[in-house]
């Protein structure tokens, strides 16, 4: 087991790797009463084409990932929800566009906790009826996602802005998409990517970390796997045009809602490289549209804005996009101002008192957010996918450079990747 | 690895007529400061507290313009602030967060904590005015700021629902009021009207300030005593929530909207509350119908009829209110009331295995215990203890839920009745 120390935050690593090929991470925290573990598999609802170990190739219906993870809770014998309610602990899981992520919480029974965790995950049983049967259930899950105008809106700038890349697909799937699961398919994914090498363990929160590993070492080392599997996926190639400049949909809503969206090019960076990128890219964000901003502030006090303006950005090795918007009365203006925000921005360029006023609020709010056990966990392995470790962000962060925001400001916003995204009433009344 | 800690217990003085807790405890990398004024929820008052809220947010006497005031929490690492108002039962409470990094994880010796708590002091006893009156551009760009926050309720159908059967179970009661008020009461509100109502609740509404994280108590006393100074006198007492309403009848309500999926709402009076002794059964009994995903809805609903992917029964403790919901396809719902109906009165009958109930006693403790990592959530929980006027001790609590027996379910089933059947629904079909 080997043990990283990180001094400045006080906070401690211990990972091993297993020889079925599963990471292990234990992030104790001091004074805490409960724990969170997370077991993620590196499979999301972007790996819908790839290649068997046959080689042959298969294409699988759009939402089968998650459509998996539901799955995963029906056992033969038992059922998973009751068995750790009955242990006191909360279970969950969710599926992103690249992971799938079963976790638990509990502040008690840690080892019959995470065994189950462990042995559930790594136990699939599906039946043609068990299989229909959850078609109703993903299928209202669909619809409550069709009602949520802030998850319309988001999924269609995705649509607007790629092409081809199969972000632009919706994690759940459709009612129609998910009709031709069966059985036979979910059993396919589940071997190609639910192998212990393709996935992490991570542990946070309060226990004793030589303890847990051990008992994490003698639950696999219990179980026989196939040979590590080479996992082929095969991506379209993603122009660098968006593939609509605008969508906009009906849904009721009090007012408008309007986001921006910039693709980035898909340059395949990670590791260091991508940290760094990732935090440049917020940096420049937060300078031109936090809530301190003269943007902000013009745009608030003209009631162009509400307090729901917000902005994130999103960087992975296969795909990246910064987001900004929120409710406003006028979408389309509010479209025209950040665009035209951005170029003069652009053209001024960045003083240094607000370039280090943001550096602060940044490293301020991620010490914060460490706070947090579900932050950590879920964060962490994240990080660790694209080569990067969480608890090295504060040094990346310092590293950056007035230089480097300004000239991140100019290669990201570049008007041919910018799509607009609008949800709003159909009329007036509503 | 040092021991976790198993009570909230927080140090309580009363400092110039506000009652101020301090909670020490190295395991955060913050410090939470968190100040609740209280008030009745009534017509009155209640828009006005929202908008009070917003306006509060804006700028103080040292930072006039927001921008200032905003490079200033930005500057202190990030500090978190914020103003909001929430509904506890028939009580609106003005909450005003701040939240600030240790100083002992920064390289460079800085006074956050001293800071934060002058600009708490800034917020409460230093705004800024013009004249005797809030300035009157916050107060206009705050009234639009908050007509469009309540009329945006309806884009989350989920808490519109929730609202709306809310009013209509409660109609005449303050409790139908939502927390951010009413749009119709905006026009008559100025800047000096509205600056009236502040230094009236400064001065008699009951105010608890909170402090959680690796502080030492005599500093926080020290720096709460130097920077809020409130002209406090005459402090009300607010009366208790009304939680007993016998109900006369069922009603059926349906509403219509653009929607694809139905929400289904249906709200009981429990006649219980967090003050009374059958309060820990009431949290069991919800628990075992639906606040789980071992529970009867999510089995009987989800699992067994794959009628909906939520199913789920909430709490709200001061008015003695239990909320079962679930989002359903509209011509589901007769056999979706049929079958929640027959959930409840399976917990009347006492129809509760020795393994359910074993379950959400687990499940329900551990959500207590899983309080006492977060700040917000502890203070949360003292300040029930506050408002209600019965503090309950976390220890005592969880020994009290694990004392409880299916009979003890039972009388509280006897009590539990339906009040409104909500359906928000598509404007397709008949009705």
């Amino acid at each position: 087991m080997q043990t990283t120390v990180f001094e400045q935050l006080n906070e401690t690593v211990y990972e091993e790797k297993l020889p079925n090929g599963l990471a292990v991470y234990l992030v104790p925290k001091q004074g805490f009463s409960k724990t969170y573990a997370v077991f993620t598999t590196r499979y999301g609802s972007i790996d819908s084409h790839f290649r068997l170990k046959n080689g042959e190739e298969v294409h699988v219906p759009d939402g089968i990932a998650h459509f998996l993870e539901h799955k995963m809770f029906e056992k033969k014998d038992m059922d998973v929800m009751h068995e750790f309610s009955r242990n006191g602990a909360s279970c969950n899981a969710f599926t992103s566009f690249n992971r799938t992520a079963y976790l638990f919480s509990c502040t008690e029974n840690l080892d019959r906790n995470l065994n189950l965790l462990l042995d559930y995950v790594q136990e699939p049983y599906f039946t043609e009826a068990s299989v229909e049967k959850e078609k109703g259930i993903i299928g209202q899950e669909i619809t409550m996602y069709d009602d949520n105008p802030d998850w319309k809106v988001y999924m269609n700038l995705l649509k607007a802005m790629y092409q081809k890349f199969p972000i632009n697909i919706e994690i759940a799937g459709t009612i129609e998409s998910i009709s031709h699961i069966t059985k036979d398919t979910l059993y396919q994914c589940y071997e190609t990517f639910y192998h212990p090498a393709n996935m992490v363990l991570l542990v946070v929160g309060s226990f004793d970390p030589e303890t847990v590993m051990k008992w994490v070492r003698d639950n696999q080392a219990a179980k026989e796997f196939p040979p590590t599997p080479v996992i082929e996926r095969l991506f379209p190639q993603e122009p660098s045009a968006v593939a609509k400049e605008r969508i906009e949909f009906q849904l009721p809503v009090g007012l408008p809602k309007c986001l921006i969206g910039y693709k980035e090019k898909a340059d395949g960076l990670t590791g260091e490289a991508l940290l760094k990128r990732d935090l440049t890219t917020k940096l420049v964000l937060d300078i031109a549209f936090g809530t301190s901003s003269s943007l902000y502030q013009k745009w608030y006090n003209e009631g162009l804005i509400t307090e729901s303006f917000d902005f994130d950005y999103s960087g992975e090795k296969e795909y990246g996009y910064s987001i900004m918007g929120g409710d406003t009365p006028d979408p389309d203006k509010l479209a025209a101002q950040i665009k035209e925000g951005i170029r003069q921005l652009q053209q001024a360029g960045i003083n240094q008192e607000d370039f280090e006023r943001a550096k602060r609020k940044k490293i301020g709010l991620f010490l914060r957010s460490l706070n947090s056990v579900e932050f950590i966990a879920n964060q962490f392995t994240s990080y660790k996918f694209n080569g990067n470790e969480l608890f090295s962000v504060v040094p990346t962060l310092e590293s950056i450079t007035r230089e480097d925001v300004e000239a991140r400001m100019k290669e990201h916003f570049v008007p041919e990747q910018m799509a607009v995204s609008i949800v709003r009433s159909a009329s007036p009344q509503e | 690895m040092s021991e976790s800690v198993k009570e909230i217990s927080f140090h309580t003085t009363a400092l110039n007529g506000i009652n101020v807790h301090i909670m020490p405890t190295a395991k955060f990398k913050t410090t939470t400061i968190v100040t609740m004024i209280e008030q009745e929820l009534s017509e009155e008052t209640v828009t006005k507290t929202a908008l009070l809220a917003m306006v509060m947010k804006r700028a103080t006497a040292r930072f006039p313009e927001t921008k200032q005031l905003r490079e200033h929490l930005d500057f202190l690492y990030g500090a978190i602030f914020d103003v909001d108002v929430v509904k506890k039962g028939e009580r609106q409470i003005l909450q005003i967060y701040m939240e600030v990094l240790n100083e002992k994880y920064l390289s460079q010796e800085n006074a956050l904590l001293e800071s934060a708590i002058r600009f708490v002091g800034d917020v409460l006893s230093r705004p800024y005015l013009e004249g005797n009156a809030f300035a009157e551009k916050y107060v206009a760009q705050e009234k639009e700021t908050l007509r469009k926050r309540i009329e945006s309720l309806i884009d989350d159908k989920m808490k519109y629902a929730n609202q709306r059967v809310t009013e209509e179970m409660c109609q005449g009661e303050p409790f139908a009021l939502l927390a951010q008020g009413r749009t119709k009461d905006l026009a008559g509100i100025s800047g000096e009207s509205l600056y009236a109502h502040f230094q009236e609740l400064m001065s008699h509404s009951p105010i608890d300030i909170f402090v959680v994280g690796d502080v030492e108590q005599k500093e926080v006393e020290a720096a709460i005593g130097k920077f809020v100074q409130l002209d406090r006198k005459d402090v009300k007492q607010i009366g208790p929530t009304k939680a007993k309403k016998q109900v006369a009848e069922e009603r059926v309500v349906i509403d219509r909207l653009e929607v694809n999926q139905a929400k289904l709402n249906i709200g009981c009076r429990t006649q219980i509350s967090y003050a009374d002794e059958d309060y820990p059964a009431l949290l069991v009994y919800n628990g075992v119908l639906g606040g789980f995903p071992h529970s009867k809805l999510f089995v009987n609903v989800r699992e067994k009829a794959s009628l909906a992917y939520y199913a789920v029964s909430r709490l709200e403790s001061h008015k003695g209110i239990m909320m079962m919901m679930s989002g359903i396809d509209v011509k589901n719902f007769d056999r979706a009331v049929t079958i929640i109906k027959e959930q409840l009165e399976s917990m009347k009958q006492g129809n509760v295995g020795q393994e359910e109930l074993e379950q959400t006693k687990a499940t329900l403790s551990n959500q207590f215990r899983e309080l006492l990592d977060s700040a917000r959530m502890m203070i949360d929980f003292a300040y029930n203890g506050v408002i209600s006027g019965r503090k309950r001790h976390l220890e005592e609590l969880l020994a009290q839920i694990n004392g409880i027996t299916v009979e003890d379910l039972k009388r509280v089933a006897a009590q539990v009745a339906i009040d409104t059947i909500y359906l928000l629904r598509d404007k397709k079909g008949d009705a």
